[in-house]
């Protein structure tokens, strides 16, 4: 679906974007990580065609996106982490004009409401909308004519929880419906949860490229920290694959001496913070 | 085509919604109906006011020329505030990543309704000129009104970011078109000062009645067009 060689991008004389090799399968849903600067919106917006003056190929959909044509965009729905509607228009006048430049019949725009609530809402105008209400209609806007690949920035920036989850929810429906999806985002429980494989990115280069699971794997298993009393609480931490060999916890065990024992993975950010050796903010 | 055609729709719905901008496209006809049958009156009034033979009909030629060019302002001012609009909602990016494209987008904000505004202002300036004027003329006429049309919405794009602004900047960029008038009034060859004005070289022809100046208006037109398009598809 996507195949990335070699790619690199400036804006100025300062690479911004550098040498990266990736490629994304159909019906996969692959994250850009990073934080604020890094190049992941850069990046989406040479795989959109936005952007053409970009070096090495890259290809979406068998077409290298600096020789895109308007049908290019028949396949490709995107979703930009802000509000990019008529706010004077209702909510069925924005899907409607949008559909109308697309050859391909759209899907109905009533069935679309109804996937994200807003059924109810469809005549009035964006203007009156929440943030969580514009954030869901960008969303249906971009499944208008059915595409192929997804590409989704920030798609749960600034909601609630609630929005968040519905938001998430959207999109694992849509991978159940084989579509590829590309995901922006900075929030590492996201891209754990909804991400196939996600590309780490720092200073416009990729750091680390796997799912997350074996990423987390990568860096080191879980540790099991326990907690007993004797002249005063203390604590242990023993990592849970040499849990066997730890004589202490044993025997505090078998004297049924223990206060507390709970086990903890590393996250996804723990292993961004590890490789990149940066945060996500 | 398709695409083209529904984002040009779409400016026309938003024109239909907003007072200011339906109040614009109105605009020639009634500007139109002033000029044709209030300039006339008025000559007739200073020309017995002052005892003299003509005030104001030497410069009818004048008077079209900015005729000329009001159709094509009001309409390209008209996709200007849309264009602002779209901008500041973010809009336009998205439109950019549809099959409507930066091109298709260009041409449904300022090629059709340049084409529009030439088509209108051909069939308004025999209907509501005061000179006589050969199909040739109006025609010329109606091209360089149209190109300038464009430049005043172009300069409004590229150099203003909300539509209060454009609305500051399109007050000055109306003042372009007075190069028309320097031709007129200006016999040195001091007058050439204005030269980089497109509005001058359409008074000259006018002026000079001959439509070779048409050519230099054409050429620096394009020049006009050229560095505020790329100045505005930089911005956006």
């Amino acid at each position: 679906m996507i195949h990335v060689n070699h790619l690199s991008f400036s804006y100025t004389k300062q690479p911004f974007i550098s040498d990266m090799t990736f490629s994304v399968s159909p019906g996969e849903i692959f994250g850009f990580l990073g934080p604020s600067g890094a190049g992941k919106s850069t990046l989406q917006k040479v795989l959109t065609g936005m952007l053409a003056s970009y070096q090495g190929s890259a290809m979406v959909n068998g077409v290298e996106c600096r020789e895109r044509t308007k049908d290019f965009y028949e396949d490709i729905g995107v979703d930009f982490e802000f509000s990019a509607l008529y706010e004077k228009l209702t909510a069925r006048e924005n899907l409607r004009f949008f559909a109308s430049l697309y050859e391909k019949k759209p899907c109905p725009i009533d069935e679309l409401l109804e996937t994200v609530g807003l059924e109810r809402d469809g005549d009035k105008r964006v203007s009156q909308y929440s943030k969580g209400m514009k954030a869901r209609l960008n969303f249906v806007r971009a499944l208008l004519h059915d595409p192929a690949l997804l590409c989704l920035d920030e798609p749960t920036n600034g909601l609630d929880p609630a929005n968040s989850r519905m938001m998430k929810d959207m999109i694992l429906a849509q991978k159940a419906k084989g579509k590829t999806i590309l995901l922006t985002t900075h929030n590492m429980q996201d891209a754990a949860e909804l991400c196939d494989r996600v590309a780490f990115i720092v200073g416009g280069r990729i750091c680390a490229l796997d799912s997350p699971h074996n990423l987390i794997m990568s860096q080191g298993a879980a540790t099991v920290t326990y907690t007993w009393l004797e002249n005063g609480e203390h604590s242990a931490a023993c990592p849970l694959h040499r849990l066997s060999a730890d004589g202490q916890l044993k025997r505090l065990i078998s004297e049924n001496r223990l206060q507390s024992i709970h086990s903890s993975e590393p996250t996804l950010n723990d292993i961004f913070m590890d490789i990149t050796g940066r945060t996500l903010i | 085509m398709r695409a083209i055609r529904s984002g040009f729709l779409q400016m026309l719905v938003f024109m239909r919604r907003d007072m200011m901008l339906s109040a614009a496209c109105l605009a020639p006809v009634l500007a139109g109906l002033g000029i044709r049958f209030g300039i006339p009156f008025l000559e007739a009034v200073l020309t017995e006011r002052f005892s003299r033979s003509a005030v104001l009909s030497p410069y009818y030629a004048l008077i079209d020329i900015f005729f000329s060019m009001l159709s094509p302002a009001m309409f390209c001012f008209i996709s200007a505030m849309v264009s602002l609009e779209e901008a500041d909602e973010k809009t336009a990016a998205y439109l950019f990543v549809t099959p409507l494209g930066r091109k298709g987008y260009l041409a449904a904000r300022f090629c059709l309704p340049a084409a529009a505004a030439f088509l209108v202002t051909a069939a308004l300036l025999p209907v509501f000129g005061l000179s006589t004027r050969s199909l040739a003329d109006i025609l010329s006429l109606s091209a360089g009104g149209t190109l300038q049309g464009v430049i005043v919405a172009l300069l409004i794009v590229a150099f203003s970011s909300n539509k209060l602004e454009g609305m500051a900047v399109a007050k000055l960029s109306s003042l372009l078109i007075f190069g028309a008038a320097v031709p007129f009034f200006l016999r040195q060859d001091a007058q050439y000062i204005m030269s980089p004005l497109p509005s001058f070289w359409i008074g000259k022809a006018v002026f000079e009645d001959t439509l070779v100046f048409m050519l230099p208006a054409f050429a620096s037109s394009a020049v006009w067009i050229r560095f505020l398009l790329r100045r505005y598809l930089r911005k956006i």
